[in-house]
Protein backbone atom coordinates (compact mmCIF):
# COMPACT_ATOMS: atom_id res chain seq x y z
CA UNK A 1 0.00 0.00 0.00
CA UNK A 2 0.92 3.35 -0.27
CA UNK A 3 1.89 5.23 3.17
CA UNK A 4 0.82 8.65 1.37
CA UNK A 5 -2.81 7.87 0.94
CA UNK A 6 -5.80 6.25 3.72
CA UNK A 7 -6.87 3.65 2.35
CA UNK A 8 -5.94 1.12 -0.50
CA UNK A 9 -8.57 -0.48 -1.93
CA UNK A 10 -11.51 1.53 -3.51
CA UNK A 11 -11.75 4.31 -0.81
CA UNK A 12 -11.15 7.53 -3.09
CA UNK A 13 -7.73 8.88 -2.41
CA UNK A 14 -6.78 11.61 -0.46
CA UNK A 15 -3.40 12.63 -2.32
CA UNK A 16 -2.18 12.14 -5.64
CA UNK A 17 1.47 11.99 -7.14
CA UNK A 18 2.24 14.68 -9.94
CA UNK A 19 5.89 13.62 -11.64
CA UNK A 20 7.79 16.22 -13.20
CA UNK A 21 9.94 15.80 -15.99
CA UNK A 22 13.22 16.06 -14.05
CA UNK A 23 11.67 12.94 -11.56
CA UNK A 24 10.44 15.49 -9.06
CA UNK A 25 7.19 13.70 -7.06
CA UNK A 26 4.99 16.36 -5.80
CA UNK A 27 2.58 14.98 -3.53
CA UNK A 28 -0.72 17.22 -3.78
CA UNK A 29 -4.22 16.65 -1.81
CA UNK A 30 -6.53 15.48 -4.92
CA UNK A 31 -9.20 18.25 -4.10
CA UNK A 32 -6.51 20.44 -5.21
CA UNK A 33 -5.69 19.16 -8.34
CA UNK A 34 -9.15 19.24 -9.40
CA UNK A 35 -8.43 22.56 -10.26
CA UNK A 36 -6.73 21.64 -13.81
CA UNK A 37 -9.87 19.95 -16.13
CA UNK A 38 -7.04 18.05 -17.76
CA UNK A 39 -5.61 16.48 -14.51
CA UNK A 40 -9.58 16.11 -13.24
CA UNK A 41 -10.18 14.40 -16.72
CA UNK A 42 -6.63 12.02 -15.88
CA UNK A 43 -7.79 10.58 -12.58
CA UNK A 44 -11.10 10.05 -13.44
CA UNK A 45 -10.10 7.05 -15.47
CA UNK A 46 -11.83 3.79 -15.09
CA UNK A 47 -11.14 2.30 -11.30
CA UNK A 48 -10.12 3.97 -8.50
CA UNK A 49 -8.20 1.12 -7.01
CA UNK A 50 -4.68 1.57 -5.79
CA UNK A 51 -3.25 -1.18 -8.31
CA UNK A 52 -4.62 1.53 -10.86
CA UNK A 53 -2.33 4.11 -11.60
CA UNK A 54 -4.92 7.06 -11.29
CA UNK A 55 -3.56 8.63 -8.28
CA UNK A 56 -0.05 9.15 -10.29
CA UNK A 57 0.57 11.11 -13.07
CA UNK A 58 3.58 11.93 -14.80
CA UNK A 59 4.68 15.04 -16.47
CA UNK A 60 6.96 14.63 -19.07
CA UNK A 61 7.55 17.80 -20.83
CA UNK A 62 7.01 19.84 -17.18
CA UNK A 63 9.92 20.40 -15.39
CA UNK A 64 9.98 20.74 -11.47
CA UNK A 65 10.88 24.67 -11.64
CA UNK A 66 7.39 25.10 -13.29
CA UNK A 67 4.95 21.99 -12.10
CA UNK A 68 6.32 23.43 -7.81
CA UNK A 69 4.53 26.55 -9.43
CA UNK A 70 1.33 25.08 -10.66
CA UNK A 71 0.96 23.70 -7.24
CA UNK A 72 1.17 26.67 -5.04
CA UNK A 73 -1.25 27.93 -7.52
CA UNK A 74 -3.95 25.21 -6.39
CA UNK A 75 -3.20 26.01 -2.73
CA UNK A 76 -3.39 29.84 -3.47
CA UNK A 77 -6.83 29.19 -5.13
CA UNK A 78 -8.35 26.21 -2.99
CA UNK A 79 -7.57 29.12 0.04
CA UNK A 80 -9.02 32.04 -1.49
CA UNK A 81 -12.36 30.75 -3.71
CA UNK A 82 -15.12 31.25 -1.37
CA UNK A 83 -13.36 33.38 1.03
CA UNK A 84 -14.29 37.08 1.85
CA UNK A 85 -10.39 37.59 2.55
CA UNK A 86 -8.72 40.35 0.39
CA UNK A 87 -7.12 37.99 -2.56
CA UNK A 88 -3.36 39.09 -2.80
CA UNK A 89 -1.21 38.98 -5.58
CA UNK A 90 -0.02 35.67 -6.86
CA UNK A 91 3.55 36.23 -7.51
CA UNK A 92 5.29 34.77 -10.73
CA UNK A 93 9.00 35.69 -11.27
CA UNK A 94 9.71 36.87 -14.83
CA UNK A 95 11.87 34.32 -15.89
CA UNK A 96 9.03 31.42 -16.31
CA UNK A 97 5.80 33.19 -17.10
CA UNK A 98 6.48 31.26 -20.61
CA UNK A 99 7.04 28.08 -19.14
CA UNK A 100 4.39 28.05 -17.05
CA UNK A 101 2.07 29.34 -19.96
CA UNK A 102 2.94 26.33 -21.78
CA UNK A 103 2.00 23.85 -18.89
CA UNK A 104 -0.79 25.74 -17.90
CA UNK A 105 -2.11 25.92 -21.75
CA UNK A 106 -2.51 22.19 -21.45
CA UNK A 107 -3.40 21.88 -17.77
CA UNK A 108 -5.99 24.31 -18.47
CA UNK A 109 -6.24 26.13 -15.04
CA UNK B 1 -20.13 38.90 -4.70
CA UNK B 2 -19.74 36.44 -7.95
CA UNK B 3 -19.17 37.54 -11.71
CA UNK B 4 -23.18 38.02 -13.02
CA UNK B 5 -24.46 39.39 -9.33
CA UNK B 6 -25.35 43.37 -9.44
CA UNK B 7 -23.02 45.41 -7.60
CA UNK B 8 -24.57 46.47 -4.39
CA UNK B 9 -23.78 50.03 -2.42
CA UNK B 10 -21.80 49.53 0.39
CA UNK B 11 -21.49 53.17 2.05
CA UNK B 12 -22.36 56.90 0.54
CA UNK B 13 -20.84 59.70 1.06
CA UNK B 14 -22.51 63.70 0.71
CA UNK B 15 -20.89 66.38 1.92
CA UNK B 16 -22.07 68.33 4.73
CA UNK B 17 -23.36 71.97 4.93
CA UNK B 18 -22.86 73.59 1.30
CA UNK B 19 -20.11 75.85 1.43
CA UNK B 20 -21.28 80.10 1.67
CA UNK B 21 -20.64 79.50 -2.23
CA UNK B 22 -23.73 77.93 -2.95
CA UNK B 23 -22.64 78.09 -6.74
CA UNK B 24 -25.01 75.26 -9.09
CA UNK B 25 -21.45 74.60 -11.34
CA UNK B 26 -19.23 74.15 -8.09
CA UNK B 27 -20.34 71.10 -6.17
CA UNK B 28 -19.65 68.19 -8.79
CA UNK B 29 -16.76 65.13 -7.54
CA UNK B 30 -15.39 65.67 -11.22
CA UNK B 31 -12.68 62.98 -9.89
CA UNK B 32 -12.41 60.12 -7.38
CA UNK B 33 -9.07 57.89 -6.11
CA UNK B 34 -7.80 55.75 -4.09
CA UNK B 35 -4.04 55.66 -3.32
CA UNK B 36 -1.84 53.08 -5.09
CA UNK B 37 -1.47 50.98 -1.72
CA UNK B 38 -5.18 51.28 -1.13
CA UNK B 39 -5.14 53.20 2.31
CA UNK B 40 -6.55 56.56 1.85
CA UNK B 41 -9.44 57.90 -0.43
CA UNK B 42 -9.95 61.21 -2.20
CA UNK B 43 -12.81 62.43 -2.22
CA UNK B 44 -13.30 65.82 -4.46
CA UNK B 45 -16.37 66.53 -3.09
CA UNK B 46 -17.04 70.30 -4.53
CA UNK B 47 -17.05 73.53 -3.42
CA UNK B 48 -12.94 73.24 -3.34
CA UNK B 49 -12.78 70.97 -0.82
CA UNK B 50 -10.57 67.78 -0.95
CA UNK B 51 -11.56 64.69 1.85
CA UNK B 52 -8.35 62.49 2.48
CA UNK B 53 -10.17 59.36 4.15
CA UNK B 54 -8.03 57.00 5.56
CA UNK B 55 -9.50 53.53 4.41
CA UNK B 56 -10.78 51.64 4.96
CA UNK B 57 -14.23 53.50 6.25
CA UNK B 58 -14.58 54.06 9.83
CA UNK B 59 -18.26 52.35 10.99
CA UNK B 60 -19.80 55.76 11.01
CA UNK B 61 -20.10 55.26 6.70
CA UNK B 62 -21.41 51.79 6.68
CA UNK B 63 -24.90 51.86 6.89
CA UNK B 64 -26.26 50.02 9.57
CA UNK B 65 -26.26 46.04 9.69
CA UNK B 66 -24.63 45.75 6.36
CA UNK B 67 -21.50 43.50 6.53
CA UNK B 68 -18.67 45.21 5.22
CA UNK B 69 -17.00 42.35 3.53
CA UNK B 70 -14.36 43.89 1.92
CA UNK B 71 -13.60 45.70 5.53
CA UNK B 72 -10.48 44.00 7.27
CA UNK B 73 -10.68 44.11 10.79
CA UNK B 74 -7.69 46.27 11.68
CA UNK B 75 -9.53 47.75 14.16
CA UNK B 76 -6.08 48.00 15.91
CA UNK B 77 -5.10 51.03 13.93
CA UNK B 78 -7.47 52.54 15.28
CA UNK B 79 -7.20 55.28 18.09
CA UNK B 80 -3.66 56.94 18.75
CA UNK B 81 -1.37 57.35 16.11
CA UNK B 82 -4.17 55.85 13.56
CA UNK B 83 -4.81 58.41 9.97
CA UNK B 84 -7.02 60.91 10.39
CA UNK B 85 -9.69 62.19 7.90
CA UNK B 86 -7.56 65.09 6.23
CA UNK B 87 -9.34 68.17 4.46
CA UNK B 88 -7.97 70.40 1.80
CA UNK B 89 -8.99 73.45 0.83
CA UNK B 90 -8.08 74.03 -2.57
CA UNK B 91 -9.38 77.94 -2.62
CA UNK B 92 -11.05 76.52 -6.30
CA UNK B 93 -12.82 74.63 -8.07
CA UNK B 94 -10.99 71.03 -8.02
CA UNK B 95 -11.03 68.71 -11.55
CA UNK B 96 -8.27 66.17 -10.87
CA UNK B 97 -7.14 64.00 -8.58
CA UNK B 98 -3.72 61.99 -8.50
CA UNK B 99 -1.90 60.23 -5.94
CA UNK B 100 1.81 59.26 -5.65
CA UNK B 101 4.08 57.40 -3.03
CA UNK B 102 6.44 59.87 -1.80
CA UNK B 103 10.12 58.76 -0.78
CA UNK B 104 10.39 60.74 2.83
CA UNK B 105 8.64 62.83 3.85
CA UNK B 106 9.66 66.20 3.70
CA UNK B 107 8.09 67.55 6.61
CA UNK B 108 9.07 64.60 8.73
CA UNK B 109 10.53 67.35 11.48
CA UNK B 110 7.00 68.56 11.93
CA UNK B 111 5.28 65.29 11.69
CA UNK B 112 7.38 63.77 14.67
CA UNK B 113 6.93 67.03 16.96
CA UNK B 114 3.52 67.14 16.76
CA UNK B 115 3.33 62.90 17.25
CA UNK B 116 5.85 61.16 19.30
CA UNK B 117 5.41 57.93 17.62
CA UNK B 118 5.62 58.48 13.96
CA UNK B 119 3.06 56.59 12.55
CA UNK B 120 3.27 53.48 10.61
CA UNK B 121 2.19 54.90 7.06
CA UNK B 122 3.19 54.84 4.05
CA UNK B 123 4.42 57.96 2.52
CA UNK B 124 1.83 59.90 -0.10
CA UNK B 125 1.11 62.84 -1.99
CA UNK B 126 -1.82 64.14 -3.76
CA UNK B 127 -1.93 66.03 -6.84
CA UNK B 128 -4.77 68.43 -7.04
CA UNK B 129 -5.93 69.96 -10.66
CA UNK B 130 -7.23 73.05 -10.57
CA UNK B 131 -9.64 75.92 -12.18
CA UNK B 132 -7.14 78.41 -13.13
CA UNK B 133 -4.68 76.33 -14.61
CA UNK B 134 -2.60 75.79 -10.91
CA UNK B 135 -1.75 72.17 -9.69
CA UNK B 136 -1.15 72.05 -5.86
CA UNK B 137 0.73 68.86 -4.22
CA UNK B 138 0.08 68.23 -0.97
CA UNK B 139 1.71 65.60 1.32
CA UNK B 140 -1.39 63.25 2.51
CA UNK B 141 -0.46 62.03 6.00
CA UNK B 142 -0.38 65.85 7.53
CA UNK B 143 -2.53 67.98 4.48
CA UNK B 144 -0.03 70.32 4.00
CA UNK B 145 0.61 72.05 1.11
CA UNK B 146 4.11 71.18 -0.44
CA UNK B 147 4.12 72.47 -4.10
CA UNK B 148 2.37 74.94 -6.35
CA UNK B 149 2.85 73.85 -10.24
CA UNK B 150 1.92 76.75 -12.63
CA UNK B 151 1.74 76.83 -15.98
CA UNK B 152 -1.60 75.76 -17.51
CA UNK B 153 -3.78 78.48 -18.88
CA UNK B 154 -7.06 77.01 -18.56
CA UNK B 155 -9.04 74.55 -16.00
CA UNK B 156 -6.32 71.48 -15.13
CA UNK B 157 -9.13 68.46 -15.74
CA UNK B 158 -6.90 65.48 -15.36
CA UNK B 159 -3.09 64.14 -13.68
CA UNK B 160 -1.65 61.07 -13.61
CA UNK B 161 1.34 59.90 -12.24
CA UNK B 162 3.94 57.36 -12.82
CA UNK B 163 3.02 54.38 -11.22
CA UNK B 164 6.80 53.55 -11.05
CA UNK B 165 6.68 56.31 -8.09
CA UNK B 166 9.38 58.34 -9.97
CA UNK B 167 7.16 61.17 -9.34
CA UNK B 168 7.06 62.49 -12.55
CA UNK B 169 3.37 64.25 -13.46
CA UNK B 170 1.53 64.42 -16.38
CA UNK B 171 -1.25 66.92 -16.50
CA UNK B 172 -4.16 67.78 -18.85
CA UNK B 173 -6.20 70.70 -19.48
CA UNK B 174 -8.45 72.89 -20.70
CA UNK B 175 -5.92 74.83 -22.89
CA UNK B 176 -5.35 71.93 -25.26
CA UNK B 177 -1.88 70.93 -23.44
CA UNK B 178 -0.81 68.75 -21.73
CA UNK B 179 2.43 69.37 -19.19
CA UNK B 180 5.15 67.15 -17.97
CA UNK B 181 6.38 67.81 -14.37
CA UNK B 182 9.32 66.79 -12.87
CA UNK B 183 8.31 66.57 -8.66
CA UNK B 184 12.18 65.47 -8.44
CA UNK B 185 12.91 68.70 -9.60
CA UNK B 186 11.13 71.04 -7.42
CA UNK B 187 8.35 70.46 -10.33
CA UNK B 188 9.73 72.00 -12.77
CA UNK B 189 7.69 72.05 -16.29
CA UNK B 190 9.73 69.75 -18.43
CA UNK B 191 8.01 69.17 -21.19
CA UNK B 192 4.62 70.41 -23.11
CA UNK B 193 2.69 68.32 -25.34
CA UNK B 194 0.96 70.22 -28.11
CA UNK B 195 -1.01 68.58 -30.54
CA UNK B 196 -4.78 68.83 -29.10
CA UNK B 197 -7.50 71.66 -30.77
CA UNK B 198 -9.99 71.06 -27.89
CA UNK B 199 -10.13 70.90 -24.67
CA UNK B 200 -7.74 68.00 -23.01
CA UNK B 201 -10.33 65.59 -21.04
CA UNK B 202 -8.42 63.07 -19.70
CA UNK B 203 -4.88 61.84 -19.62
CA UNK B 204 -3.26 57.83 -18.26
CA UNK B 205 0.28 56.71 -18.13
CA UNK B 206 0.55 53.11 -18.56
CA UNK B 207 1.80 50.63 -15.64
CA UNK B 208 5.10 49.61 -17.40
CA UNK B 209 5.32 53.72 -17.49
CA UNK B 210 6.35 53.50 -21.26
CA UNK B 211 3.26 55.39 -22.83
CA UNK B 212 0.77 57.94 -22.06
CA UNK B 213 -2.67 58.38 -23.57
CA UNK B 214 -4.72 61.54 -23.75
CA UNK B 215 -7.87 62.27 -25.17
CA UNK B 216 -10.18 65.82 -25.95
CA UNK B 217 -13.31 66.88 -27.31
CA UNK B 218 -12.23 65.40 -30.31
CA UNK B 219 -12.29 62.30 -31.90
CA UNK B 220 -9.10 61.37 -32.17
CA UNK B 221 -6.81 59.65 -29.33
CA UNK B 222 -3.41 60.49 -28.97
CA UNK B 223 -0.55 58.05 -27.88
CA UNK B 224 2.34 59.36 -26.66
CA UNK B 225 6.27 58.24 -25.66
CA UNK B 226 6.82 58.90 -22.09
CA UNK B 227 10.70 58.20 -22.76
CA UNK B 228 11.20 60.65 -25.80
CA UNK B 229 7.91 62.75 -24.86
CA UNK B 230 6.82 62.91 -28.71
CA UNK B 231 3.06 61.38 -30.41
CA UNK B 232 4.01 57.32 -31.31
CA UNK B 233 0.23 57.73 -33.12
CA UNK B 234 -3.33 58.91 -33.08
CA UNK B 235 -6.00 56.11 -32.51
CA UNK B 236 -8.98 56.99 -34.60
CA UNK B 237 -12.62 55.36 -34.31
CA UNK B 238 -14.71 57.57 -32.05
CA UNK B 239 -17.37 59.15 -33.46
CA UNK B 240 -17.31 62.41 -30.70
CA UNK B 241 -15.18 63.26 -27.69
CA UNK B 242 -13.26 61.43 -26.03
CA UNK B 243 -13.57 61.86 -22.28
CA UNK B 244 -12.12 58.62 -20.13
CA UNK B 245 -9.23 56.23 -20.82
CA UNK B 246 -7.42 53.57 -19.10
CA UNK B 247 -4.84 50.73 -19.25
CA UNK B 248 -5.24 47.25 -18.04
CA UNK B 249 -2.55 46.33 -15.62
CA UNK B 250 -0.41 44.35 -18.01
CA UNK B 251 -0.01 48.28 -20.18
CA UNK B 252 -1.63 45.86 -23.26
CA UNK B 253 -4.88 47.10 -23.45
CA UNK B 254 -6.64 50.49 -23.64
CA UNK B 255 -9.76 51.14 -23.58
CA UNK B 256 -11.12 54.94 -24.37
CA UNK B 257 -14.74 55.99 -23.51
CA UNK B 258 -17.29 58.89 -25.52
CA UNK B 259 -19.91 60.74 -25.60
CA UNK B 260 -20.55 58.27 -28.73
CA UNK B 261 -21.85 55.67 -26.13
CA UNK B 262 -19.57 53.22 -27.07
CA UNK B 263 -15.83 51.75 -25.33
CA UNK B 264 -13.35 51.31 -27.45
CA UNK B 265 -10.33 48.71 -26.92
CA UNK B 266 -7.08 49.23 -28.49
CA UNK B 267 -4.18 47.51 -28.75
CA UNK B 268 -1.67 50.54 -27.64
CA UNK B 269 1.26 48.75 -29.70
CA UNK B 270 -0.16 48.63 -32.73
CA UNK B 271 -2.96 50.99 -32.50
CA UNK B 272 -5.40 48.49 -33.90
CA UNK B 273 -9.31 48.22 -32.89
CA UNK B 274 -9.89 45.06 -30.64
CA UNK B 275 -13.55 45.70 -29.72
CA UNK B 276 -16.18 48.26 -29.16
CA UNK B 277 -18.66 48.16 -26.25
CA UNK B 278 -21.86 49.43 -27.32
CA UNK B 279 -23.91 51.05 -24.01
CA UNK B 280 -27.58 50.23 -25.00
CA UNK B 281 -30.64 51.20 -23.11
CA UNK B 282 -32.37 48.61 -21.13
CA UNK B 283 -35.19 49.84 -22.02
CA UNK B 284 -35.31 50.71 -25.71
CA UNK B 285 -36.77 54.22 -25.59
CA UNK B 286 -40.64 54.67 -27.10
CA UNK B 287 -39.73 58.75 -28.63
CA UNK B 288 -36.37 60.49 -29.52
CA UNK B 289 -35.85 62.03 -26.52
CA UNK B 290 -33.54 59.67 -25.40
CA UNK B 291 -31.23 59.11 -28.20
CA UNK B 292 -28.47 61.20 -26.47
CA UNK B 293 -28.29 59.62 -22.64
CA UNK B 294 -25.89 56.97 -23.31
CA UNK B 295 -23.00 59.13 -23.53
CA UNK B 296 -20.00 58.12 -21.67
CA UNK B 297 -18.37 59.73 -18.81
CA UNK B 298 -15.80 57.34 -17.43
CA UNK B 299 -14.14 54.07 -18.04
CA UNK B 300 -11.71 51.57 -15.82
CA UNK B 301 -10.20 48.34 -15.60
CA UNK B 302 -10.07 46.39 -12.67
CA UNK B 303 -6.87 45.59 -10.76
CA UNK B 304 -6.24 42.45 -12.10
CA UNK B 305 -7.22 43.08 -15.79
CA UNK B 306 -10.39 41.05 -16.49
CA UNK B 307 -13.29 43.55 -15.65
CA UNK B 308 -14.68 47.25 -16.90
CA UNK B 309 -16.14 49.50 -14.88
CA UNK B 310 -17.97 52.25 -16.99
CA UNK B 311 -20.49 55.31 -15.92
CA UNK B 312 -23.28 56.73 -18.46
CA UNK B 313 -25.38 59.59 -18.50
CA UNK B 314 -28.76 56.79 -18.70
CA UNK B 315 -27.71 56.85 -15.16
CA UNK B 316 -26.31 53.31 -14.96
CA UNK B 317 -22.98 51.94 -13.54
CA UNK B 318 -21.87 48.87 -16.06
CA UNK B 319 -19.31 46.07 -14.70
CA UNK B 320 -18.23 43.90 -18.21
CA UNK B 321 -16.36 41.05 -18.13
CA UNK B 322 -12.87 41.63 -20.94
CA UNK B 323 -14.02 38.66 -23.07
CA UNK B 324 -17.90 38.89 -23.49
CA UNK B 325 -19.74 41.83 -25.41
CA UNK B 326 -22.72 43.15 -23.30
CA UNK B 327 -22.46 44.18 -19.65
CA UNK B 328 -22.45 41.13 -16.96
CA UNK B 329 -24.30 43.29 -13.83
CA UNK B 330 -25.58 47.07 -13.44
CA UNK B 331 -26.17 49.65 -10.87
CA UNK B 332 -28.82 52.53 -11.01
CA UNK B 333 -26.48 55.59 -10.45
CA UNK B 334 -27.78 59.34 -10.82
CA UNK B 335 -25.55 61.62 -12.33
CA UNK B 336 -22.32 59.89 -12.00
CA UNK B 337 -19.13 61.49 -13.63
CA UNK B 338 -16.44 59.25 -12.66
CA UNK B 339 -15.54 55.92 -11.43
CA UNK B 340 -12.16 53.63 -10.20
CA UNK B 341 -11.52 50.46 -8.65
CA UNK B 342 -10.09 49.98 -5.41
CA UNK B 343 -6.65 48.87 -5.99
CA UNK B 344 -7.12 45.65 -4.35
CA UNK B 345 -10.45 44.53 -5.89
CA UNK B 346 -13.81 44.14 -4.88
CA UNK B 347 -15.25 47.93 -4.17
CA UNK B 348 -15.57 51.05 -6.93
CA UNK B 349 -15.87 54.12 -5.70
CA UNK B 350 -18.42 56.69 -7.92
CA UNK B 351 -18.87 60.59 -8.12
CA UNK B 352 -21.60 62.12 -8.82
CA UNK B 353 -22.56 65.90 -10.04
CA UNK B 354 -23.81 66.15 -5.96
CA UNK B 355 -20.49 66.18 -4.80
CA UNK B 356 -21.66 62.59 -3.49
CA UNK B 357 -19.30 59.47 -3.42
CA UNK B 358 -20.48 56.13 -3.81
CA UNK B 359 -18.98 52.42 -2.98
CA UNK B 360 -19.98 49.54 -4.66
CA UNK B 361 -18.96 45.29 -4.35
CA UNK B 362 -17.20 44.73 -7.53
CA UNK B 363 -16.63 41.09 -8.76
CA UNK B 364 -14.23 39.66 -6.87
CA UNK B 365 -12.47 37.21 -8.68
CA UNK B 366 -9.89 34.76 -8.69
CA UNK B 367 -7.32 34.86 -11.41
CA UNK B 368 -6.78 31.61 -13.75
CA UNK B 369 -3.08 30.82 -13.82
CA UNK B 370 -3.00 31.66 -17.50
CA UNK B 371 -4.37 34.54 -16.88
CA UNK B 372 -1.75 35.54 -14.49
CA UNK B 373 0.98 33.97 -16.68
CA UNK B 374 -0.38 36.33 -19.93
CA UNK B 375 -0.62 39.31 -17.20
CA UNK B 376 3.11 38.59 -16.21
CA UNK B 377 4.58 38.16 -19.56
CA UNK B 378 2.72 41.66 -21.04
CA UNK B 379 3.60 43.32 -18.22
CA UNK B 380 7.28 43.64 -19.53
CA UNK B 381 6.61 41.99 -23.60
CA UNK B 382 4.61 44.13 -26.08
CA UNK B 383 2.23 42.92 -29.10
CA UNK B 384 5.13 42.62 -31.61
CA UNK B 385 7.89 40.90 -29.26
CA UNK B 386 4.48 38.38 -28.69
CA UNK B 387 4.41 37.81 -31.92
CA UNK B 388 7.96 37.18 -32.53
CA UNK B 389 7.76 34.34 -30.00
CA UNK B 390 8.57 30.40 -31.01
CA UNK B 391 5.02 29.39 -29.45
CA UNK B 392 1.50 28.20 -30.95
CA UNK B 393 -0.55 30.58 -33.28
CA UNK B 394 -3.27 30.54 -30.77
CA UNK B 395 -0.80 31.26 -27.73
CA UNK B 396 -0.23 33.96 -29.30
CA UNK B 397 -3.76 34.93 -30.11
CA UNK B 398 -4.50 34.50 -26.13
CA UNK B 399 -1.47 36.72 -25.13
CA UNK B 400 -2.45 39.73 -27.32
CA UNK B 401 -6.14 39.44 -26.33
CA UNK B 402 -7.42 38.62 -29.13
CA UNK B 403 -9.45 35.35 -28.37
CA UNK B 404 -13.22 36.83 -28.06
Amino acid sequence: GHPWCRGCGGEALIYVKLISSDGHEFIVKREHVLTSETIKTMLSGPGHFAENKTNEVNFREIPSHVLSKVCMYFTYKIQYTNSSKEIPEFPIAPEIPLELLMAVNFLDC
Amino acid sequence: MEAGEEPLLLAELKPGRPHQFDWKSSCETWSVAFSPDGSWFAWSQGHCIVKLIPWPLEEQFIPKGFEAKSRSSKNETKGRGSPKEKTLDCGQIVWGLAFSPWPSPPSKKLWARHHPQVPDVSCLILATGLNDGQIKIWEVQTGLLLLNLSGHQDVVRDLSFTPSGSLILVSASRDKTLRIWDLNKHGKQIQVLSGHLQWVYCCSISPDCSMLCSAAGEKSVFLWSMRSYTLIRKLEGHQSSVVSCDFSPDSALLVTASYDTNVIMWDPYTGERLRSLHHTQLNPPMDDSDVHISSLRSVCFSPEGLYLATVADDRLLRIWALELKTPIAYAPMTNGLCCTFFPHGGVIATGTRDGHVQFWTAPRVLSSLKHLCRKALRSFLTTYQVLALPIPKKMKEFLTYRTF
